[in-house]
């Protein structure tokens, strides 16, 4: 090896040092300061939300600030609206489910009795089961867990509130070249597929978190209006709720419909209710399955039955029902990366 | 035929100039106003390459082009000789500032690079890639439309200096 072709690998190797140096600092900064990763996250999907609106107004003539603080003002005064007719509804539907919790898990465990009893005697001698046992106190504990951490959960969403937004305007304004910078550190030899790699995981993340959000969004809203005009007790919440767990696939859609059908029994509904209930459920899944999916089928990232399983007892695990809803999004993003270097390793070389 | 093909028919020479008029004198820039040229400025790459060191190599997925600011570059390319069925490494060209090379990947979709790129001396390159043109194109779409224009019409000049030597090549082959 020459002179010159040491110092060129010297040279490749500061860079590609510093490169995964300053990669190592933001990753472990995100790891260790307490709620930065979830901040940096949510500020992630904000980023990719708002970014067509951005790029909109910065084509129109206003600089990347005044881009960025356009639809920053919108959203803000949007959500003000929102939060001052919908909350106080919230609270007091929130505060409701939690004194009648104790009625609806008393029906959940009768009713899980009643499947006990009846498999219990199918499978007498071959295989002894116990779900009221086994299962009742933990359903029970987990209803609760989600209804008394609220104020836990919202406590700590004040810091992730403030912070959120905070970081998302900058990564909207500053974010290209704060990536240029970091990206300018890769060693020659690596950049054009770090920079083509960037691109790529971009242009697919942004489709993703869109069309996720959308359908969240939709299958939220269809719900939430099915139950007002059902007069269904705590709509908001039900709605809100069958949102956001549609992100889980497979899972999420079963999972929205179960507090409904509780509440329904536990009330002594009548059998139209229960019709009209899975109808309005029915038709939201099926705008879900109709429109929204074939629309953005190819945006959006399919995961396997089981790694969607796997990635839910993870999350669950690790942060609880929190960990449940964003499992399915980081899970996705990290099927999308490796896909892409992937991709890359096999492709782009000669 | 080929030195000629990789010819910067579009540039002049000048050695001392800041990457704003790199740019500027460059066919692809040469019709955007100066807020454009300042976003171009923001977006594309300076890199640094030493003597010796692959800029880019045959058969790689190629993503953008490159324009020269400062020292030289080779262009090479490895071909099986049809006798002796040996892989020979044929010298093409030598790119000076101004040139500018490896303009098809910006259009083509996942195109692979015909030749190989080497840094001859220290040189200064400007890497504009598919990326680079696409931000440009969703934050000034009037500024994409312009380098666009220009675009094709160097991979249209390309096309006919390449129609043109096929057909005089083909005049020779008949005459002998």
């Amino acid at each position: 090896m020459t002179v010159l072709e040491k110092s060129i690998v010297k040279e490749r190797r500061v860079n590609l040092f510093f490169f995964l140096g300053s990669l190592f600092l933001v990753l472990a900064a995100l790891a260790l300061v307490k709620n930065l990763l979830i901040s940096f996250l949510l500020a992630f999907v904000i980023y990719y939300l708002l970014a067509p609106a951005v790029n909109l107004f910065e084509r129109r003539g206003l600089s990347r600030a005044w881009a960025t603080a356009v639809p920053f003002l919108f959203v803000t005064l949007t959500l003000v609206i929102l939060v001052q007719n919908f909350f106080p509804d919230l609270v007091t539907q929130v505060d409701g489910l939690k004194v009648e919790l104790p009625r609806y898990m008393e029906t959940a465990v009768q009713a899980l009795g009643r499947i006990e009893s009846k498999t219990a005697s199918l499978l007498e001698g071959i295989y002894p089961i116990n779900i009221q046992g086994q299962i009742a106190p933990k359903a029970l504990d987990f209803a609760k867990s989600v209804l008394e951490k609220s104020p836990e959960y919202i406590s700590q969403s004040l810091t992730i509130f403030f912070l959120t937004p905070f970081l998302a305007f900058f990564m909207l304004v500053d974010g290209r070249d704060f990536v240029r910078k970091i990206l300018n550190l890769v060693p020659n030899h690596y950049f054009e597929l770090a920079l083509h790699l960037n691109y790529q995981i971009g242009a697919q993340m942004g489709g993703f978190i869109r069309a996720r959000l959308l359908e969240c969004t939709l299958v939220g809203l269809v719900v939430w209006v099915g139950l007002l005009i059902l007069n269904f007790p705590y709509a908001l919440v039900l709605g809100i709720f069958a949102g956001l767990v549609v992100i889980i696939p497979y899972i999420g859609p079963f999972l929205g419909l179960a507090p409904i059908l509780l509440i329904h029994l536990s009330n002594g509904g009548s059998n139209s209710e229960l019709l009209g209930l899975l109808l309005v459920y029915g038709i939201a899944q099926l705008i879900d399955i109709a429109l929204i999916v074939p629309f953005i089928v190819a945006k959006i990232v399919n995961l396997h039955p089981v790694t969607v399983v796997l990635a839910v007892i993870v999350g669950s695990q690790t942060m609880g029902v929190l960990g449940m809803i964003i499992c399915i999004p980081i899970f996705s993003t990290l099927k999308v990366t490796v896909q892409a270097i992937y991709k890359h390793l096999t492709d782009f070389r000669a | 035929m080929i030195p000629q093909m990789w010819e910067n028919v579009f540039g002049g020479r000048d050695k001392k100039k800041t990457l704003r008029d790199r740019l500027l004198e460059n066919i692809l820039f040469q019709d955007l106003t100066y807020n454009e040229l300042r976003l171009v400025e923001k977006i594309v790459n300076v890199r640094q390459y030493h003597p010796g060191e692959n800029i880019f190599r045959q058969g790689e997925v190629g993503v953008g082009m490159y324009i020269v600011i400062s020292g030289t570059v080779n262009i090479y390319v490895e071909e099986m000789e049809a006798v002796s069925q040996k892989l020979v490494t044929a010298h093409i060209t030598q790119l000076k500032a101004c040139d500018f090379f490896g303009e098809l990947a910006l259009v083509e979709s996942e195109s692979r690079r015909s030749a190989s790129a080497t840094a001859h001396e220290d040189c200064q390159v400007i890497g504009f890639f598919k990326p680079d043109l696409i931000e440009i194109i969703e934050r000034s779409p009037s500024a994409g439309v312009k380098i666009l224009m220009r675009l094709g019409e160097v991979l249209g000049t390309r096309l006919r200096q390449t129609t043109n030597r096929i057909t005089e090549m083909k005049k020779e082959y008949k005459v002998r």
